[in-house]
């Protein structure tokens, strides 16, 4: 039985988010300080002519302006750190810095721009559209390694679909299995659904804040990132230095949900003005600056055939997506959200096509469950439908098509390390009753009406192949050096505990070093995609796999025989027939110094990253290093799955949804962290309660102008929207290919309880399907008095 | 465009209620009175609105408090929204207007926020919030009647040129209440009722509310008229915290057994002032408080209601609302 | 031109500060650029979600929309004032126990909301916590284990205040 793993505990650094102390980038103060602010574009694209800096720089307070000329330009369609041909509303032009915040606005204010504003787009089927709008004057859609190019779709296109339809022309990605005609035939209900998800932000409540300086030919960078050690080689990037001339400190991120997981334009803008103006440079966005250029999920307008057999068995699927990818192609939502359906459903055959169109509206990226939540809105009440054309059960419907250990996924029909959604399944129904409660789901009482439903979400989530780095100081400690970075989930340390599980080591005895790179942190991959738990528990453990060898090899050494004849206990490593042969960690690890070589980190494993390298020699004679790549090996994907039941109340009057009651249950293998866990599952449920009802992110199509750019205006989830209990529970059967267990889990446990509502919902309207989310009040309120809806079916940028 | 960053400006605090008031005419256009700062904070840091001096009213205890008189009571405009909801005095006879002003936001905003600025705050458009030169801003378009404009939460009465709403929650109860508004300036003091209050864009579509820029309002009174009524309050909204009303409504009705003596029926959102409808209120004068009147009500609440592109859910919704509230 | 400073005498967390600011200052900006106090957060600049938020006379109050010199007078209390000598406030405690704290920003505004709350009662229902916190947003959580770290601090006050341990 592990002695850490599976059990609470209080995360190291919870106590400085509680007092105050902890230190977020807008936190730091330096002597000298310059604040920096932007100069954005007023116009969704268009060219910058001329630039008239003079009355701005003769200003008292201003000390220098950076503009598009003095940064590295981005390839293809990548955001630029500054441009002078912004591509959407709130795209950075040029940066001043002054003294203070003011005068660096009020000299913005006396900056004189002439702009030639070029041609538009917010909707990616008008551009496919022939003689359509294209977001780029060179086109409309990115082709990897060659850039954007136009794409058209022809008028004959346009005319097959149906009133209605989305229409399907060429596509740009492609794949299929198994035989889709057979499929279909072989189906008894078959239906043919055009959907739209909408575009949300990220609302994460720190705004992409940064501050940079530079010393001794390093350049500092204090960032507001969930990632460490992944960041690192992009930022050198967009700054244009080696990564080993970084400097990165993101200790505390308040919040990012995919939107900071990587290095991102903007934060390079302090260290490229710090490098012009010799001063520290501290650069805050504002919360409308971060609904501007901050990142939103990709949008959908879709359409999917989906055939059923009489038992309910998804016997084909046929998936279209257009996918909304902003100013800068997005990233890869549609090809997840198909990989997704082929999972959640294993339909019998499949095809998807997709198509990638850039609009002149935010830059997308990555959100908590890319791709995959989208679907799982868009899916799940068709799901539903087709249960009730067919008489069964909505948890039925779900269970016969459900993945086992034995599924494929996506093109490459990949297998996976383990699937266990029925079991979810099975126990959330248990729990929450599911028989009994559907019993009364669509009763009234007065204009309210009662709905019970189901949902379900997928994500792939673990890797394989990153360092891990530990070591054993003199004094006993254990030092585990974590590069993954803080997303504020504590899955960092809930996974850094596998390496004192191995070692056997009292928790207090432990410190974690991260956050800041100059304490020699491994190369690991990014904290995003729900890939934590399974990738740092490997990477820990492959670390504090190699200090046990190395723990014992040096008792072997002093004591005689060999490594195979110790073992540990109470932090020391003793041979096993003479148990007062005995060597406490702390003496192995003076030892270790006294050794050299790869004990104490002058010589470390070929295949280790560069970075962990330099994080070791950083580290040399400071005590016992283990340090290791993750070379366990990982066949197929792992799948993240989730469930989530409702029950709300629905008043057909005023269009407003009560959540009663909200059960998650997760498909994370052996659990690690169960607060940690259960956190994960309920905030996953709120946000995906937000994209699903509320969450609004709008564009006028005339003037391409955002019109959420404030927390009122695009709407996250309140206390007062939102059950202030909800359940819980986990699986919990061990993944096979992980040491301990462990899979991610933080992304499908949105998409699940968004799924949930939204089914609910179209549950309490009598099987009423919007194929649309957000379902705002109007939509509601217009559904029930027999109204068509405001917007036409492939609207998009209206809610 | 939104820049979160105020660009400086005077703040003087006067101590007595004429030093405001002196200061107001001084400064005319240029000077911005500054009660909780809940809405006015924002305009200044969107640079929206750029005032020279602004002048503090936080020191005038004067404006604060709630006093019961001869036929009534009257509340300080200074008066916050927080005090409001709690007070003992306006909970037991004017319930309506402590159940509109718990609504109101957060709890923080109520906490700092006044009844006069609640009053007085400025439509939440977003293309005007965002800076287009429309009309209300001085320009020559409205950027949300256009065609293809996004307009889910604007007026389905009263539209002229501008088809902003009023935001304010508090607004409809006081004019359900028939309340009077007491205004002063340097050169005197007149007293408005409530309904006559706010302003109609077809008259000036650059304000809210007949206060002219050397004008303050000093305090409210509600009349005991509707003392002891039955009331009704209810606002949609997206979200419950946070946000302004899809469609409000407020009503204060009396009955003798189950006929109606007489009622005040208000609905808020719905135009760019507090909607009263005299119609329904003379309609259902007299009629059984049942399902059947409540049905006619709503039916009578939305007649004339001219819909944009986005926004024709609000005549169910309107409709929906005036019913719940007749039938309570 | 730098816009001219006025000193601005502030009561914050007991201590009488002085501190030079522009007359527009938001009290925000005086806490975190005058006084060095980062731990109350810019979430949103406008009043929309409570990371700015303080306690002012006991009322807990937006500082990121409050003008600096409304605050002259008053009693001020940040996150950093919540512990006292005898230790953490049970809150913090509560806060760390049950992980009502995720990324962090949103927490400093949070607890002292909650602080209020529970100076009023140290046994709030559910409903009194949704309507007391229902001004500070939250991104991470999910809201519900914030309800058991208030409420359990709660627990703890009402034992101290029996025990007379505590002079709170």
């Amino acid at each position: 039985m592990p002695e850490l793993l599976g059990k609470d505990f209080t995360p190291p650094d919870i106590r400085g988010k509680v007092t105050g102390a902890a230190k977020y980038a807008e936190d730091f103060r330096m002597d000298g300080l310059l604040y920096c602010r932007l100069l954005t574009s007023p116009m969704p694209h268009a060219r910058v002519l001329n630039i008239d800096l003079s009355k701005a720089l003769g200003m008292e307070g201003v000390v220098d302006i950076l503009t598009a000329d003095e940064v590295p330009e981005q390839p293809g369609a990548a955001t630029n750190i500054l441009t002078n041909e912004p591509h959407f509303v709130g795209e950075p032009i040029l940066a001043v810095a002054a003294v203070d915040e003011t005068i660096a606005q009020n000299a913005i204010e006396a900056i004189k721009l002439d702009f030639e504003p070029l041609p538009f787009c917010v909707d990616p089927l008008e551009s496919l559209r022939p003689g359509g709008p294209n977001a780029y004057l060179e086109g409309n859609a990115v082709v990897p390694r060659q850039g954007v190019q136009e794409f058209k779709w022809t008028a004959e296109d346009f005319e097959a679909a149906g009133e209605g339809e989305l229409p399907m022309g060429e596509p740009t990605a492609e794949w299929s299995y198994g035989d889709l005609e057979a499929g279909f035939s072989e189906a008894v209900f078959t239906l043919d659904e055009t959907f739209v998800t909408a575009s949300n932000s990220h609302h994460s409540m720190e705004p992409r804040t940064a501050l940079a300086y530079w010393e001794n030919g390093k350049c500092h960078v204090r960032g507001s990132t969930q990632s460490q050690s992944f960041v690192v080689p992009g930022l050198a990037n967009y700054i244009g230095i080696e990564p080993e001339n970084v400097v990165y400190v993101a200790e505390y991120c308040g919040g990012g949900f995919g939107s900071k997981g990587s290095a991102y334009p903007t934060m390079a803008i302090p260290a490229h003005m710090s490098r012009k103006t010799g001063r520290p440079v501290l650069m805050r966005i504002s919360r409308a600056e971060e609904y501007f250029l901050g990142s939103a999920r990709p949008g959908f307008q879709g359409r999917i055939k989906m055939g059923f057999r009489e038992d309910g068995r998804i016997s084909a699927v046929d998936l279209y997506i257009v996918q909304e990818s902003g100013s800068n192609g997005g990233g890869g939502d549609m090809g997840a959200a198909a990989s997704s359906v082929s999972i959640v459903y294993t339909p019998l055959a499949m095809r998807y096509r997709g198509i990638s169109v850039l609009t002149n509206t935010p830059p997308r990226g990555a959100q908590r469950g890319p791709g995959q939540n989208q679907i799982a809105m868009a899916v799940e009440p068709l799901l539903d439908k087709a249960a009730r054309q067919l008489g069964i059960d909505l948890v039925a419907i779900r269970r016969i098509n459900a993945p086992t250990n034995d599924s494929r996924y996506g093109a490459n029909r990949q297998p996976v390390t383990s699937a266990h959604l029925r079991d979810a399944l099975d126990i959330g129904a248990e729990q929450f009753a599911w028989q009994e409660r559907r019993a009364r789901s669509g009763q009234r009482d007065g204009s309210k009406i009662r709905a019970v439903a189901v949902g379900q979400a997928f994500h792939s989530a673990g890797s394989s192949g990153y360092d891990g780095l530990v070591r054993i100081t003199p004094d006993g400690i254990l030092h585990i050096h974590s590069g993954v970075g803080n997303l504020g989930t504590y899955s960092y340390a809930s996974t850094s505990r596998v390496a004192a599980e191995v070692l056997k080591y009292d928790w207090d005895n432990c410190e974690i070093a991260r956050g800041d790179s100059s304490l020699g942190l491994p190369w690991n991959l990014g904290q995003f995609g729900s890939n934590t738990s399974f990738t740092m528990t490997r990477t820990n453990y492959a670390a504090a796999m190699d200090t046990l060898s190395k723990l014992k090899e040096i008792a072997a050494m002093e004591f005689g025989g060999s490594a195979e004849d110790y073992d540990i206990s109470g932090e020391s490593v003793f041979n096993r027939s003479n148990p007062s042969r005995r060597m406490s960690y702390a003496r192995a690890a003076q030892r270790a110094i006294e050794l050299g070589g790869a004990y104490s980190g002058h010589t470390v494993p070929d295949d280790i990253n560069p970075m962990t390298a330099r994080a070791v020699a950083g580290l040399v004679d400071t005590g016992l290093i283990g340090v290791a790549r993750d070379n366990m090996g990982q066949r197929g994907m792992v799948p993240a799955l989730a469930v989530g039941f409702i029950e709300i109340e629905l008043d057909v009057e005023t269009g407003k949804v009560e959540i009663l009651d909200y059960l998650g249950v997760a498909d994370c293998g052996t659990v690690n962290h169960p607060q940690g866990l259960a956190t994960q599952i309920k905030g996953g449920a709120v946000m995906g309660f937000g994209m699903a009802c509320t969450e609004r992110l709008i564009y006028d199509n005339v003037w391409g102008l955002p019109g959420s750019v404030g927390f009122y205006q695009a709407k996250p989830p309140s206390y007062l929207d939102v059950p202030s209990e909800m359940g819980w529970a986990a699986v919990n059967i061990a993944d096979p290919q992980n040491p301990v267990g462990s899979k991610g889990i933080g992304e499908p446990v949105m998409g699940c309880s968004a799924a949930a509502l939204l089914c609910a919902i179209s549950e309490a309207l009598g099987g009423h399907y919007f194929n649309r989310t957000p379902v705002v009040i109007d939509m509601i309120v217009n559904a029930h008095s027999g109204q068509p809806q405001s917007h036409t079916p492939l609207q998009v940028n209206t809610q | 465009m939104m820049k979160d960053m105020i660009p400086g400006f005077e703040l003087i605090q006067p101590t007595s209620i004429e030093g405001a008031l002196n200061l107001l005419e001084e400064y005319g256009e240029n000077g911005w009175a500054l009660a909780g700062g809940m809405d006015s904070l924002g305009w200044f840091k969107n640079r929206g609105k750029r005032p020279e001096a602004v002048i503090d009213l936080e020191g005038l205890d004067a404006l604060k408090g709630i006093d019961e008189t001869a036929d009534g009571i009257e509340i300080g405009a200074l008066t916050t929204l927080t005090e409001i909801e709690l007070n003992p005095l306006i909970r037991e006879r004017f319930w309506l207007l402590a159940e509109a002003a718990s609504k109101v936001a957060s709890p923080q905003i109520r906490n700092a926020g006044t009844l006069g600025g609640n009053l007085c705050q400025d439509t939440r458009c977003w293309y005007y919030r965002y800076g287009v030169s429309c009309y209300r801003a001085g320009g020559n378009t409205c950027y949300a009647a256009a065609p293809e404009a996004l307009n889910r939460e604007h007026a389905i009465f009263g539209a002229s040129r501008c088809v902003a709403v009023s935001p304010s929650d508090t607004a409809t109860a006081l004019v359900a209440l028939d309340a009077e508004m007491v205004v002063r300036n340097s050169s005197g003091e007149r007293v408005i009722k409530a309904e006559n209050f706010f302003m109609e864009p077809a008259v000036d579509i650059m304000r809210m509310t007949v206060l002219d820029p050397e004008d303050l309002l000093i305090k409210v009174r509600i009349p005991n008229t509707w003392t002891g009524a039955d009331f009704y309050f209810e606002k949609v909204s997206d979200r419950g915290s946070w946000d302004f009303p899809l469609v409000s409504v407020a009503l204060a009705i009396k009955s003798t057994g189950d006929r109606i003596d007489d009622a005040r029926i208000v609905c808020g959102a719905v135009q760019c002032i507090p909607r009263r409808l005299r119609n329904v209120e003379a309609m259902i004068r007299g009629q059984g408080r049942d399902e059947d009147t409540a049905a006619q009500a709503g039916a009578m609440a939305i007649q004339g209601a001219k819909v944009l592109n986005y926004n024709h859910f609000k005549i169910p919704l309107m409709e929906n609302l005036v019913k719940r509230a007749v039938r309570g | 031109m730098p816009a001219v400073t006025q000193i601005v005498r502030l009561t914050v967390n007991g201590d009488l500060r002085e501190v030079g600011v522009p007359m527009h200052f938001t009290l925000l900006e005086a806490l975190r650029y005058g006084l060095g106090l980062t731990g109350s957060k810019q979430g949103c600049d406008k009043g929309d979600c409570g990371a700015c938020t303080v306690i002012l006379d006991g009322r807990p109050t937006l500082s990121c929309i409050t003008p600096v010199f409304e605050a002259e007078g008053h009693a001020i209390v940040t996150v950093e004032g919540l512990a006292d000598v005898e230790g953490p406030h049970p809150l913090q405690d509560a806060f760390d126990l049950h992980g009502a704290a995720q990324c962090g920003f949103c927490t400093p505004g949070i607890l002292c909301s909650a602080a209020v709350l529970l100076e009023k009662t140290t046994s709030p229902s559910r409903t009194e916590i949704k309507e007391a916190l229902s001004g500070n947003l939250c991104r991470c959580t999910g809201y519900s284990k914030i309800y058991d770290a208030v409420a359990s601090a709660g627990q703890r006050l009402q034992v101290e205040a029996q025990l007379g341990e505590s002079g709170r």
